[in-house]
């Protein structure tokens, strides 16, 4: 599961790559218009929908997958299926929690787990039960409903800069006790996706801009997510530097706060400002 | 791996033994903790014991040394291996300086409130392959109660300290600037007054009940068969209870005098914390000294222990602004860290004022959170407070880093102006919705109780 995780993002290096060499040639060409940095932007948002409309479907998929290996009774298929489900969800966070804080609590509600996937984890890990079909039909209508929404929601550029730094500030929060999924045993996995979806949407969204306003603060906050990263790249959840672990969410977070102002935008937030 | 396995198996032998009424508060669940399973350090309960300072009590205030102390004592990272990996300090099991008697890890306690520091958990080093488990003692009076460690070991307060840090705790050496903190800090923990005693150690006659009374001649009565012995021989009440000296009292070894005072609140008992209640100890001393204590004699003594070892508002209900009077006076060392240029110590009051304000953000439960409903305009605006804090406060750590002492100060001085009035009038709007009201705290805490709960409904 962890090697086809990584081979996915070794995948969407690549691809971002492409992507990356297209928007630099943009950014020079455009640096010169007035309130360029907004609509430069805008756009590289446009082109982030691609990546959270793959990961919002891989979600739907994995949880697809799920009532379907519930309804064959084959526990170890199910969980599989719920865990798949959650990589996508991890790395759309960056989106979710800050867009739609309402079918987030449908489809991520914790700690009471009466519905969205805790509910169907503390079955499915914590009794051995393949049984949460109502359960994980609701996962199912909502996902579809989001996947639906994440085609053509707007996604300015701002709500998404503070939905990576209120990401950033929250994956350095203690999990000496065991974290969300802590049932699954898989809060690490939760965090190495967190960071994925983070590098993702800085790279395909920010990072050429920053490049071309601020360079030194381009090269920290690459050189932080890198940091990040390494810090979750442990073999359990309990190998985790915590200390190391804030100091570089909160580093990543201080660099992202800085960045704002030369890219026209306003310090992010570590919560939505405007609440639902 | 036999030791380990004897180990686990004992624990499991004891958490299966464990009565119910241990249980009640929310245990450590799931199997990718830092501690073990079932762990519980009573860290979400909403009473915490009072801590009164003696500078502050006779009228002053409480030095830089006394705060630098304080931060230190409650900060994992002076400490090493699973505490600091876990997040458990010096503050974890002496909670505001007292005890913490729901203290219970696996493989480390025998019961709550007790806890072996020289277990595999917390460091190979002191390992003896032995569960042999202390209780946790409240600090309060330290100053008064050397010498330290349950068997009088270290004469010195800063030997004891540096010895739990580095030998028990696997942390590294400590500066000698925290360890002159952190015993100073220790010596200032005053005991909670008690005005039911009078000059002498003897109870005030105004407030004692008669049976109190019978029960303070029976504590100064010589044992009928060794007549140059009193309970007052040891716990001498001219003082603080104590004698300063080990003795036998068939507890397994030699133990030092333990204090009376404010003891109403340092349960469990004797060294190994094997005791639940003033009516076992004094059974136990009447059956080792064979004093022939009627029913009512025994029942006199616990009512004068239990006057001796009362204290003005032990406890005091967790909030905000007892929280942010903790952050601000943490946030109080760096006004002369700064100008110091004193980067270790800077470091040190950023990462544990930091993890006291994410822990605080975290009692104001986020929109996933359906424990609780309403309020959701208070709780962000509380979060988003506390949480651009800890931004400020992590900017002075990256300001003193960089050599920037001007931008650090610059820095503080916006916290300051925030920290003492604008965050604590958010948190105070939003404290009803959040984990401080006992039903959103109940309702919280019993979620996550039912998930667990859900690991022990397998199928048959």
């Amino acid at each position: 599961m962890i090697s086809d995780r990584i081979r996915t993002t070794t995948r969407e290096v690549r691809r971002s790559a492409r992507w990356h060499a297209v928007f630099v040639c943009l950014i020079v060409a455009t640096t010169c218009v007035p309130d360029a940095g907004a609509s430069s932007l805008e756009g590289a948002a446009e082109r982030y929908r691609r990546y959270l409309a793959d990961d919002i479907g891989r979600t739907l998929a994995g949880a697809r997958a799920l009532r379907e290996r519930m309804e064959a009774h084959d526990l170890d298929g199910a969980k599989g299926a719920w865990i798949e489900a959650r990589i996508g969800w991890e790395r759309s966070e960056v989106f979710t929690s800050g867009f739609v804080p309402e079918l987030d609590q449908e489809i991520d509600a914790w700690p009471n787990a009466q519905r969205g996937f805790h509910a169907i984890e503390a079955k499915l890990f914590g009794a051995d039960r393949t049984d949460s079909h109502e359960e994980t039909e609701a996962l199912i209508a909502h996902l579809t409903n989001l996947h639906a929404m994440v085609q053509d929601i707007p996604l300015q550029p701002q709500r998404l800069l503070n939905g990576i730094a209120r990401l950033a500030f929250e994956i350095g929060g203690n999990k000496a006790d065991g974290g969300e999924s802590r049932l699954s045993g898989t809060s690490l996995g939760d965090m190495q996706s967190n960071v994925d979806g983070i590098e993702l949407a800085y790279r395909i969204i920010f990072s050429d801009a920053v490049e071309a306003a601020a360079p030194e603060l381009a090269e920290a906050a690459r050189a932080a997510i890198q940091d990040l990263k390494a810090t979750v790249q442990v073999p359990a959840l309990r190998d985790i530097d915590s200390e190391k672990l804030r100091a570089k969410s909160e580093e990543l977070v201080a660099i992202l706060q800085s960045a704002a102002a030369s890219l026209g935008l306003q310090r992010p937030t570590l919560e939505e400002a405007t609440p639902q | 791996m036999n030791v380990r396995l004897k180990l686990a198996v004992a624990a499991l032998a004891l958490v299966l033994a464990m009565p119910l009424q241990y249980s009640s508060s929310f245990p450590l669940g799931g199997n990718e903790t830092v501690l073990p399973p079932g762990t519980e350090l009573n860290e979400d309960a909403l009473a915490r014991p009072r801590e009164v300072f003696r500078s502050e009590f006779v009228g002053g205030r409480k030095s830089y040394l006394v705060n630098l102390g304080d931060v230190a004592f409650n900060s994992p990272t002076i400490l090493g291996g699973a505490a600091r990996k876990a997040g458990v300090s010096c503050g974890t099991c002496h909670v505001n300086g007292a005890s913490n008697p729901k203290l219970f890890i696996p493989g480390m306690s025998t019961r709550p409130g007790n806890f072996d520091t020289t277990g595999l958990t917390f460091s190979p080093k002191a390992f003896n392959s032995l569960l042999d488990s202390v209780r946790i003692p409240s600090l309060r009076g330290a100053r008064h109660l050397a010498p330290y460690g349950h068997d009088g070991r270290f004469a010195s307060l800063r030997d004891f300290i540096r010895n739990a840090i580095v030998n028990e705790f696997a942390g590294p050496e400590p500066a000698p600037a925290i360890l002159d903190a952190l015993v100073t800090y220790v010596q200032d923990i005053d005991f909670l007054r008690n005005p039911r005693l009078g000059p002498g150690g003897r109870l005030a006659p105004s407030y004692a009940s008669e049976a109190e009374l019978r029960g303070e001649a029976l504590f100064f009565k010589p044992f009928r068969h060794q007549p140059t012995l009193s309970c007052a021989t040891c716990h001498v009440p001219t003082g603080v209870f104590v004698d300063y000296l080990q003795h036998d009292v068939g507890s397994g070894g030699f133990f030092k005098t333990p204090t009376l005072l404010n003891a109403n609140f340092n349960r469990p008992y004797f060294h190994d914390g094997r005791y639940d209640s003033y009516d076992q100890v004094v059974e136990h001393f009447d059956g080792l000294f064979d004093l022939g204590l009627a029913a009512t004699d025994k029942q006199e003594l616990v009512a004068y222990l239990t006057a001796v070892g009362d204290g003005e508002r032990p406890y005091e209900r967790d909030g905000v602004m007892l929280r942010m009077k903790e952050i601000n006076d943490f946030a109080s060392v760096l006004e002369l860290a700064i100008p110091a240029g004193d980067a270790a110590i800077v470091s040190l009051v950023v990462r544990t004022v930091g993890t006291e304000l994410r822990e605080l953000a975290e009692r104001f439960p986020d929109h996933r959170n359906n424990a609780v409903a309403g309020g959701q305009l208070e709780r962000r605006a509380a979060r988003m407070a506390l949480k651009d804090l800890v931004m400020m406060f992590r900017n002075i750590e990256l300001a003193v880093s960089a050599g920037r002492f001007d931008d650090a100060a610059a820095q503080l001085q916006k916290i300051n102006e925030r920290a003492f009035v604008e965050v604590p009038a958010l948190l105070k709007k939003a404290e009803p919705w959040s984990l401080f009201n006992s039903e959103v705290h109940d309702a919280h805490y019993g979620a996550l109780q039912q998930m667990f709960g859900s690991a022990n409904r397998r199928p048959q």
